[in-house]
């Protein structure tokens, strides 16, 4: 390698200055022109017939690939996937104007996109099953995170709790203090996700789980930090942290444990989870058609088609997490019958402990809270 | 070899940190041979024999199109890197002024800059441009690091190439364009072609650079693998790793190989390694 | 690659034509424009943006607040950055006392098998870095292969190998060692052995001769391999992210939350000005230091 003559640095430092120099003339010049349309009218649904393959964006290995092919069979159109691994990341290429008959966001991303015109009208008496899901009294007739399910349809349910080796650690309480139970000292995990860790501290400090107050933040700063001692690690791979071993405790979403309990490990009855009764966070994701969909009838065929109880007990047999398809609930009801706290009611979506879609200040706000604690 | 010889017995500590190092570096890398062909999704217990995340993986379109985008942007970056790259070899081994010091010490500033420094930058210069991120991004990142690598090797190569032969060319009547496709160009093969193959393979695998410039589907492969083990990794990934290494152990012994295609005395390896400055 | 530019005996660069010259000089004009737009843009962008702001949906903005750095200095960034610098070096460390011996074996006992052995190492550093990190993971687990061999020879029970710093610093010499390695090998290779055969007639101790005669031959080996494991050991987010525990968060992890979760490429950015600072301070020293003792052999 070459190194550098002080020629360079002196010249590099002067390019650089003259920039800044010129930067500094414009104070608030928009760096990304920020054009982004808010309370957009609610663009038309499409009719229910196949109009061409299904463009299929979902996170990856999130439905039983059998019932995907008997779609493909059924309705002899082809079926072309792609994954997301974050919603930050699905909402961008979205954005990007990529195009996509099908989509899977989690609630409070619906809020957005509703809000943005991204989402088209999805007319509940084109889907023969539509009862299935919006039938009299159904919680998902009025959710909260869109107004009369005009734009979306409920894909599954799940809670974050907390997941336990019993035959390493007793004495769990029933509370989120669990995570700081001193015979699980360095078998601790707590879930890598700003949300749920902020939410967590936040619900035992009988705070609201979206809050940004500074007040909050420190406390629950502190109260973060204080568990750093017993933690072993933040890790969001809940399943095979238990299942290699290390995690004795884990902050854990329900349709995880429901797969390492009854899916993966040789002695379930070593295992247990509890749903903290300080609160825990009940989220939904949810089916979605993007207004740019090239082929919104045949995602319309599709929606309707997971709704069918069959497909629905299928795919909870496949991803262990519960649908809110009416006849497929007591499928996993009767697969959660051994940890009843992963089982999640239709009275327990009356929850007021949901992610909320939040400002970019009290996003950052809770940034920087969630960045000190993992940098200390 | 007769060198060897001579130098005294074989250095115990060295031979037996040698094979303590081989193994601890091949370890993983047959766990995840050996869990690609695992029956079920356990990645700590061995059930039994299965091709099944083999055959996942070839109708998996996503992992597919992901690994054609890799192949795509690695190729595309060796040609564009390696154009750019013996040319700038050739202005700074050949232009000896200041002007050509400076850009010297500016091309070779990424091979000294973390990657995730480069990865945040290329992200705020694309975004900033009003580009749209995707592989196109990627592959403009992947070219402006690369440049380095082929520099420095071609251009150890053209320094012990004498000047002479090219004069010698010229006073035989050729141009000087003439004189540098004849004669120069063709003796830079060996490390035109090493310093290709490692672009290529190094940018395969660069997964830094390209998580934070990409953009739209289709994912490069290595922040497909990324996003897919955060949340707990699928064997198939497995199944793509050892295909993986396949491919890679080929290049190489391609590499290996090319001397005797071209007859010359060292291998490219040693061009990679820098030892054909001898 | 970490060697001294080649210099032309000075007798030929008189002989050049101007015409020949002006041909180099149209070569280097294309590079130079794509380094200048896309890597020298890049970095004075990042420089911008770290006195920038956002908008209230989270766009960045160019700006003149310091606000983004005087956030930074605090305790908890500091000690961050003090870790990650020790994690670097401890890397370092490691690589060098692992390198070298296995340089030295293959360069001046391989024989016939050199190229192959060096192949040998090559190849799996081009073989998905996630992977084998991943597969570390697997191995080192608690109830992992390391382990359960170790239950079964009764030399322990359950260790704790994982989310560890070690472990940390584990993964990151295992990702590049081969930098280490490389620059080594080849000054070995370049080094002349009958100094060697010198020195032991000389000495009559292989060590003696190993410090006095061997080690100072390749330092400028040595001395780029340190560079070449150093800086992406400290820009690392992949090892600590898999294989740490609660409390090894690195300078690369919080400048990745910054631009994925955190919405925050202002902040983000000043995280990387501050660490390129640090990092061109030491790398002065580090120049400094090295090259004052490359002339005194």
């Amino acid at each position: 390698m070459t190194w550098t003559t002080p020629t360079t640095s002196r010249r590099t430092l002067l390019t650089g200055g003259l920039a800044l120099g010129a930067a500094a003339a414009l104070p608030g010049c928009a760096y990304i022109r920020d054009d982004v349309p808010v309370a957009a009218p609610l663009p038309k649904s499409a009719k229910a017939k196949i109009d061409g393959d299904l463009v299929y964006f979902n996170w990856a290995d999130y439905l039983d690939p059998k019932v995907l092919k008997g779609f493909q069979r059924e309705y002899g159109v082809s079926i072309i996937e792609s994954n997301f691994d974050s919603m930050e990341g699905m909402y961008a290429n979205i954005a990007a104007g990529n195009q996509y008959d099908v989509v899977f966001p989690i609630a409070k991303w619906v809020v957005k996109m509703r809000r943005e015109g991204k989402l088209r009208v999805i007319d509940h008496g084109q889907l023969k099953n539509a009862d299935q899901v919006f039938y009299s009294g159904s919680y998902f007739n009025d959710p909260w995170y869109d107004p009369r399910s005009r734009v979306s349809v409920p894909f599954t349910v799940y809670k974050t709790g907390i997941g336990w080796r019993t035959d390493k650690v007793s004495g769990m309480t029933g509370s989120w203090e669990d995570l700081w139970n001193p015979q699980g000292a360095r078998h601790i995990f707590t879930l890598d996700d700003q949300d749920e860790a902020l939410g967590m501290a936040a619900l035992r400090l009988g705070y609201d789980v979206n809050t940004a107050k500074a007040s909050h933040l420190t406390e629950m700063k502190k109260l973060l930090v204080s568990q750093k001692r017993l933690l072993r690690a933040y890790s969001s791979d809940d399943v095979n942290n238990m299942n290699g071993g290390g995690a004795w405790i884990h902050h854990m979403w329900s349709g995880d444990f429901m797969y390492l309990r009854q899916g993966l490990v040789n002695k379930p009855q070593n295992y247990d989870f509890e749903a903290p009764r300080e609160g825990t966070p009940i989220n939904s994701d949810a089916y979605a058609i993007p207004t740019n969909a090239q082929h919104p009838g045949t995602a319309m065929l599709f929606i309707d088609y997971l709704l069918r109880p069959e497909n629905a007990i299928r795919n909870i047999n496949y991803l262990y997490y519960p649908f809110p398809v009416r006849d497929a609930v007591a499928t996993f009801t009767e697969l959660a019958k051994e940890v009843p706290a992963c089982d999640i009611d239709v009275k327990d979506l009356e929850n007021p402990d949901v992610f909320r879609l939040l400002s970019t200040k009290e996003v950052q706000a809770r940034t920087a809270a969630w960045t000190e604690v993992k940098a200390s | 070899m007769a060198r060897a010889k001579k130098l005294e017995r074989k250095p115990l500590v060295a031979v037996v940190v040698t094979v303590l190092f081989f193994a601890w570096l091949y370890v993983p890398i047959f766990a995840v041979a050996l869990f690609s062909f695992n029956d079920k999704k356990s990645l700590s217990a061995f059930s039994g024999f299965s091709t099944r995340w083999y055959v996942d993986f070839f109708h998996n379109e996503a992992l597919l199109e992901s690994l054609r985008a890799s192949l795509l942007i690695a190729l595309v970056s060796a040609v564009g890197s390696l154009v750019l790259g013996t040319m700038l070899a050739f202005g700074l081994e050949r232009v000896r002024s200041r002007r050509g010091r400076v850009v010297g010490a500016i091309t070779l500033l990424p091979l000294v800059t973390p990657e995730i420094v480069t990865g945040v930058a290329a992200l705020l210069v694309f975004t900033g441009a009003g580009l749209k991120l995707g592989l196109d991004t990627v592959i403009l990142a992947e070219i402006t690091f690369s440049i380095a690598y082929v520099t420095v090797i071609v251009r150890g190569r053209l320094a012990s190439f004498p000047l002479e032969v090219e004069e010698a060319a010229r006073d035989l009547g050729c141009t000087p364009w003439q004189s540098l496709r004849l004669v120069t160009l063709p003796a830079l093969v060996p490390a035109l072609i090493a310093s290709g193959l490692l672009v290529f393979a190094l940018v395969f695998d660069d997964f830094v650079l390209a998580f934070f410039t990409t953009g739209v589907d289709p994912q490069p492969l290595p922040v497909r693998i990324y996003s897919s083990i955060r949340f707990g990794v699928s064997p198939a990934i497995n199944a793509v790793g050892t295909l993986m290494l396949l491919v890679s152990a080929l290049l190489i012994v391609a590499a290996l190989m090319l001397p005797r295609l071209f007859k010359s005395r060292s291998s490219s390896l040693d061009l990679i390694t820098g030892g054909e400055r001898r | 690659m970490a060697a001294e530019a080649p210099h032309a005996p000075p007798g030929v660069q008189r002989r050049r034509s101007s015409q020949h010259t002006r041909m180099w000089g149209y070569l280097l004009a294309l590079p130079t424009v794509w380094m200048v737009t896309f890597f020298i843009s890049s970095m004075v962008i990042v420089v911008l943006l770290s006195f920038g702001t956002t908008t209230r949906d989270g766009f960045p903005v160019f700006g003149t607040n310091s606000g983004n750095f005087s956030a930074l200095w605090d305790e908890v960034y500091l000690r961050l950055f003090v870790r990650s610098l020790l994690y670097a070096l401890a890397t370092v460390a490691l690589s060098v006392l692992i390198a070298y011996p296995v340089a030295y074996a293959i360069a001046l006992h391989g024989g016939r098998y050199k190229n192959a052995l060096i192949a040998a190492i090559v190849v799996p550093f081009f073989a998905s870095y996630l992977i084998r990190m991943y597969a570390w993971k697997a191995l080192l687990s608690d109830d992992g292969l390391l382990n359960s061999g170790l239950r079964k020879a009764g030399l322990g029970d359950g260790i704790s190998f994982l989310n560890t710093p070690w472990a940390v610093i584990g993964g990151l010499v295992y990702g590049f060692v081969v930098f280490m390695i490389l620059p080594v090998y080849a000054s070995l290779e370049r080094m002349d052995t009958s100094l060697i055969e010198a020195g032991n007639d000389l000495y009559h101790s292989p060590l003696r001769t190993f410090f006095t005669v061997t080690l100072p031959a390749t330092r400028a080996g040595l001395y780029g391999g340190m560079l070449l494991v150093f800086l992406p050991a400290l820009g690392d987010f992949v090892s600590a992210q898999l294989l740490g525990g609660s409390s090894t968060f690195m300078i690369g992890n919080l400048i990745q939350q910054q631009f994925v979760e955190g919405q925050n490429w202002p902040l983000g950015s000043a995280m990387t000005v501050a660490m390129m600072a640090a990092l061109t301070v030491l790398m002065v020293v580090y120049l400094r230091a090295t090259s004052t003792k490359a002339r005194e052999l």
